[in-house]
Formats: structure tokens, C-alpha cells, sequence
């Protein structure tokens, strides 16, 4: 069975490499395997890591990229970050963007059942309802 | 426009014009200086006048039909029980942070209704009272929770065990969420660099409705010299105190709004809905109960039921039609006479003395530009509000003056508040017939950045 897809992206710009570590615990949080290829990386990696980056997406990793020096070889995979946004901001959009791709699902977290009811009682005792 | 630099957004939640610029108006330093100096209106508020929906359609440009919410809770579906919290999730459209954020501006959101769970802005977010308790995740980003209660404390939701006597503690509990959302607003617009900031204060609003009727002269249970008779004042002049405290931290390039959802008035009693409805032989209950209840605890015979209502500070009138609810009785070719006839009839009840008592009976497709979600039929403010809605049952008699949920004395009124400064000032204008619809597109324009197609409201300024 075909697990989740890959997707190698190189996020370029007024702080990339806060925008990845954000990125990087938001696609945890959504249960995705990811992994972060910065500076420290590369150096490990030397030539190979443009291939490791294409090798991991194929394996259904999503890789965030802060080098400018790695080949990715693919269309649409350089996000540049907008200098106004918050880094936390930044990696919602590229969140936004995968989204649209289909490469990860967003759904918002709603009330447990046990959270729906104890908010009902307090807008009951508020008197906004009954 | 090209001075502002920063917008401060101060919502208190029922703020009330008679209180703030009418006859009875407090001695408020610091607000009367701000619309001295710019530019000041009662703010007609959306159809509920209610916390929730009023503040989305603050926010989003849009009335509760567009939004499809109608007030807290809300039908899922033509079923008899399914209802959902309108929390963050029922809003479908982005609020004027949303569109700020993807102007590129820093936003600080706090307090807001209808901000749980928390959706990402460019910027900090602290949600407002529809989180559940400390224990969710109500900030974004996240690490903000940790930081605010180190820097104030644990951030209090809201009012715990408002329906008490102890009015004593109860005073001293409303001054602690009023003082604790100070506390934070000052924390986030000290330290966080923002474009956009926007608080929403909701003590004002417990306190209206735990302590009206010490203060309002006019209220059938007012008593002289009680102990609590200037409780409302000192509460609107110790906000007024903090809001001083917040403006001491901008600058004259910070465009100030003071707003509020809706007003308050005196409550003088409750009108039993349901029991009405079962008066009336449209609603019929399996079995009689055998004291007060809930109506979502009593076995209703749908067969035998046209309408029933749900309460609050005002009703929600449903129908049960054919084919539409699962064992619907009103023919559907018959719904808009029916409906029309029963808000005759409701618009035509008296009080206790055979007066009329001024019910208004709303249609939502005569309200709305659209209808989303499912809408109650009939939306009905008993008493032109100065009455609520009391859903329960087992009454006997379609009037009450003890509350069906505990001590409450006052209710919502159409207009709250509105004081724009801004740097170029505006020489103390009043302004007529402005909208709570017009706020989102009032803040977009002072920021320069443009408003959807589909906003309701205008741009207020000092025309």
C-alpha cells in the first residue's frame, strides 16, 4: 500500500532556517516524516545531498531545504518567505501550500465531547442558553 | 490616513452607550478623551445582539446569515437534537486579523469570541471564553501560553460560578478577568511587535447581568443604598483606568477603537416559550412533567408538535415541517403562512396586565442578505428584549420573574459603543447610523490594505 507522498522544498529568505524548525515540529505534530537539510548537513552529505533530498521524497519524507546549493531538480520547489510574516506564520502557509497539493491534511481540532459539554454548562450558567 | 502606523483595537463585551455617552454616562477620563478628540456613535449591532455572532460579524463584514450562526448553539441539521458550539470552526470566512496577516502585518489578537481552537495568525493569538480551560491549547503559537502566565499569571477564561447570591465574590471574580485581560493586553502590546492589536474585555458583560438591578434606578427590584448601587460605575471606571494604562503605550501614529458587540438593559422578567407554545396547542409534550425541565429532557410528540423554541436572551423559534424534519407535521406548502401567523401571534402577547409587551418575531430571509446553516424560523426578542426567553417547562403561568438558570438582571440591547481616534483627529464628531459590520472595513482602510468584495459593512469616518 502506497504510503503518504514526499515533496523535497527549498525555503528561501527572510528567515528560512526559523520558518524550517517551525515547519519541521508543525508536520511532526501532523504525523508526517520530515526531515530539515541545512548548512550543518550538507557539509556531512558533501555533493550527495541533492540525491538524498529527491530519494527521501520519493520515500514519502517531506525534506525542507535551507541550502541554496542543493539541486532539487523539480518544479515548484522554491517557497520564498515573505519578510513581514512571523516564522510561525511563514511555515502555516508552506502548511497551506502542501495542503493544496494534497500532501498533508489540515483539519482544525474541535471540542471533545467532554470539552463540548463542559462549554455548554458554562454558556448555560452564563445564561446565553438553557 | 498615511500617519497611521498601528491600529489598537479595545472591545468591551456590552459596553453600553447610555453608560458611556448618554445621560447616565460615568465620569470616564480616558474614553471621553479619545472621542473628544476623534470621533464617537452608538454602533447598531447585528440580529441576536449577542456575544456570539455579534463579534464574527464585527470581525468578518458579514451578518449571521452569511456566517451561518445564529448564536451559541446551532442546529446541525433538520434533526431534532443535533447542535453544534459555534466556536472558531462555524467561521468560514476570514476575520480582519486573518486579512491583516496575509497583508503582511503583525497582528496580536486577545480575548475575542470565537477564537478557540486557535487558527494561525501572523502574529499572537490568546483565545477568548469558548475555550474549554487552562488545560487546552488556547494561544498561537503555543509557546505563548507558557509565556503569558509567566509574565501575569494563569490567564483567567472567564467568570467561574457566575449564577451565585455571593454578589460579593462574584464583583470581586469579574474585577480579577477584567483586571487579568488587562493584564495580558498590556503584556502582548509591550512586548510583541505588532501592526494590529485587538482585545475583547468580557467582564462588562457579567457584570450587567449580575448587578443591573442594584444599580438601574428604573428596575422593578432596584432597592436604594444597597451595597452593590455603584458597582457598574466603579466597574466602568476602573476599565476606563486600564484602557488609560493601554493608550499610555502608543504613540501618535496608533489609530485607537474603543467598540462594542451590543448594549444592555433592564430584564424584568422571563416569558416561558415553550410553555406558551403548549398553551397555544402547538407544542405537545409524551407526559407532562412532573416540575420544571429542560425541554431537551422532556419526550416531545412530534406528531402532535408545530413549533418549539429554545431559550436565552432570546428565542429561537423552530418549526416542524414536512419533509424537512424527520417527523415533520406543517404541510411544507403552508410554511410561509404558518410562519407569518405565528409571528402575528407572538408579536401580538401581552404582559401580566394585558399590555402589549413589544415582541419582536424576525424572519431570517427578510434579515439576512443569505441564509447559511440552518436558521431558526423565527427569531424572537420578547418585550422588545426587555424580557427573556425561558425554554423550560412546568411553569404555571407563561411569566416569570425568577430566572430559569439563576440570579440575572439584565439583558442585551441593539447598540453598543463606538470612539475612533485617529492621528488626524476628528474634533469629537458624533456619528449616526453606524453598523458593527462597519468596523472590519473601518480597520482594513487605516491600514491601507483592501477589503473583500463581499464585506456588508463601510469604511466609518468622521462623514
Amino acid at each position: 500500500m502506497a504510503g503518504p507522498q514526499g515533496i523535497a522544498l527549498r525555503l528561501t529568505g527572510h528567515q528560512a532556517a526559523d520558518t524550517a524548525a517551525a515547519l519541521v515540529s508543525r508536520l511532526h505534530e501532523l504525523g508526517r516524516r520530515v526531515e530539515c537539510i541545512d548548512r550543518e548537513s550538507t557539509e556531512k552529505v558533501g555533493t550527495g545531498a541533492g540525491f538524498m533530498c529527491r530519494l527521501l521524497a520519493r520515500n514519502g519524507v517531506i525534506v525542507i531545504v535551507t541550502e541554496p546549493d542543493i539541486q532539487l531538480d523539480c518544479e515548484n520547489c522554491e517557497v520564498a518567505l515573505d519578510p513581514n510574516d512571523t516564522p510561525e506564520f511563514a511555515a502555516e502557509k508552506v502548511l497551506d501550500t502542501l495542503a493544496e497539493k494534497g500532501l498533508v491534511a489540515l483539519e482544525l481540532d474541535d471540542y471533545s465531547p467532554e470539552e463540548e459539554e463542559q462549554v455548554r454548562q458554562r454558556l448555560s450558567d452564563l445564561g446565553y442558553i438553557e | 490616513m498615511s500617519d497611521i502606523r498601528r491600529v489598537m483595537v479595545i472591545g468591551l463585551d456590552c459596553a453600553t452607550p447610555q453608560f458611556v455617552f448618554g445621560s447616565q454616562r460615568f465620569d470616564l477620563p480616558n474614553l471621553r478623551a479619545l472621542a473628544e478628540a476623534g470621533c464617537w456613535g452608538r454602533l447598531e449591532s447585528c440580529h441576536p445582539p449577542i456575544t456570539v455572532p455579534a463579534w464574527a460579524c464585527m470581525t468578518s463584514s458579514r451578518d449571521p446569515g452569511a456566517l451561518g450562526v445564529y448564536g451559541f448553539r446551532n442546529r446541525k441539521d433538520h434533526s431534532y437534537d443535533a447542535m453544534f458550539t459555534a466556536n472558531s470552526t462555524a467561521i468560514k470566512v476570514p476575520r480582519v486579523w486573518d486579512l491583516l496577516s496575509r497583508a503582511g502585518k503583525k497582528v496580536a489578537v486577545l480575548g475575542v469570541p470565537q477564537t478557540f481552537p486557535v487558527r494561525p495568525v501572523n502574529g499572537w493569538l490568546v483565545s477568548g471564553f469558548l475555550a474549554p480551560d487552562t488545560n487546552a491549547d488556547y494561544t498561537y503559537p503555543k509557546s505563548l501560553k507558557t509565556e503569558l502566565t509567566e509574565a501575569i499569571g494563569e490567564y483567567i477564561i472567564d467568570v467561574k460560578d457566575f449564577r451565585t447570591n455571593d454578589k460579593e465574590r462574584l464583583l470581586q471574580r469579574v474585577h480579577e478577568l477584567m483586571e487579568n485581560r488587562f493584564d495580558a493586553a498590556r503584556y502582548l502590546v509591550k512586548n510583541k511587535p505588532w501592526d494590529f492589536f485587538m482585545m475583547v474585555e468580557m467582564g462588562v458583560d457579567r457584570l450587567h447581568h449580575g448587578f443591573w438591578k442594584y444599580c438601574d434606578r428604573d428596575h422593578p427590584a432596584y432597592a436604594p443604598g444597597n451595597p452593590f448601587e455603584h458597582a457598574i460605575r466603579d466597574f466602568y471606571q476602573a476599565v476606563d483606568r486600564r484602557i488609560g494604562e493601554l493608550l499610555a503605550c502608543t504613540d501618535e501614529h496608533t489609530a485607537v477603537l474603543v467598540v462594542s458587540d451590543h448594549g444592555a438593559r433592564a430584564m424584568h422578567g422571563g416569558i416561558c416559550v415553550n410553555q406558551w407554545l403548549i398553551n397555544e396547542g402547538l407544542l405537545t409534550l409524551a407526559a407532562p412533567p412532573s416540575g420544571r425541565a429542560r425541554i431537551e429532557d422532556c419526550e416531545i410528540d412530534w406528531s402532535r408538535t408545530k413549533v418549539w423554541s429554545s431559550g436565552g436572551y432570546y428565542a429561537r423559534v423552530f418549526l416542524n415541517v414536512e419533509g424537512r424534519e424527520p417527523r415533520g407535521v406543517i404541510p411544507a406548502a403552508e410554511y410561509q403562512a404558518f410562519r407569518a401567523e405565528l409571528a402575528a401571534r407572538i408579536e401580538a402577547m401581552t404582559d401580566p396586565d394585558g399590555k402589549p409587551l413589544g415582541n419582536r418575531a424576525l424572519i431570517p430571509d427578510e434579515t439576512y442578505q443569505t441564509v447559511n446553516g440552518v436558521a431558526p424560523d423565527l427569531i424572537v426578542y420578547f418585550g422588545d428584549l426587555s424580557w427573556r426567553s425561558v425554554g423550560a417547562v412546568g411553569f404555571d403561568s407563561i411569566y416569570t420573574f425568577e430566572n430559569d438558570t439563576g440570579p440575572d438582571d439584565a439583558n442585551h440591547d441593539y447598540h453598543g459603543i463606538f470612539i475612533m481616534k485617529t492621528p488626524t483627529g476628528d474634533n469629537g464628531a458624533e456619528l449616526k447610523g453606524l453598523h458593527l459590520m462597519d468596523v472590519a472595513p473601518t480597520i482594513l482602510q487605516l491600514m491601507g490594505v483592501d477589503a473583500p468584495n463581499d464585506f456588508q459593512g463601510r469604511p466609518i469616518t468622521a462623514r
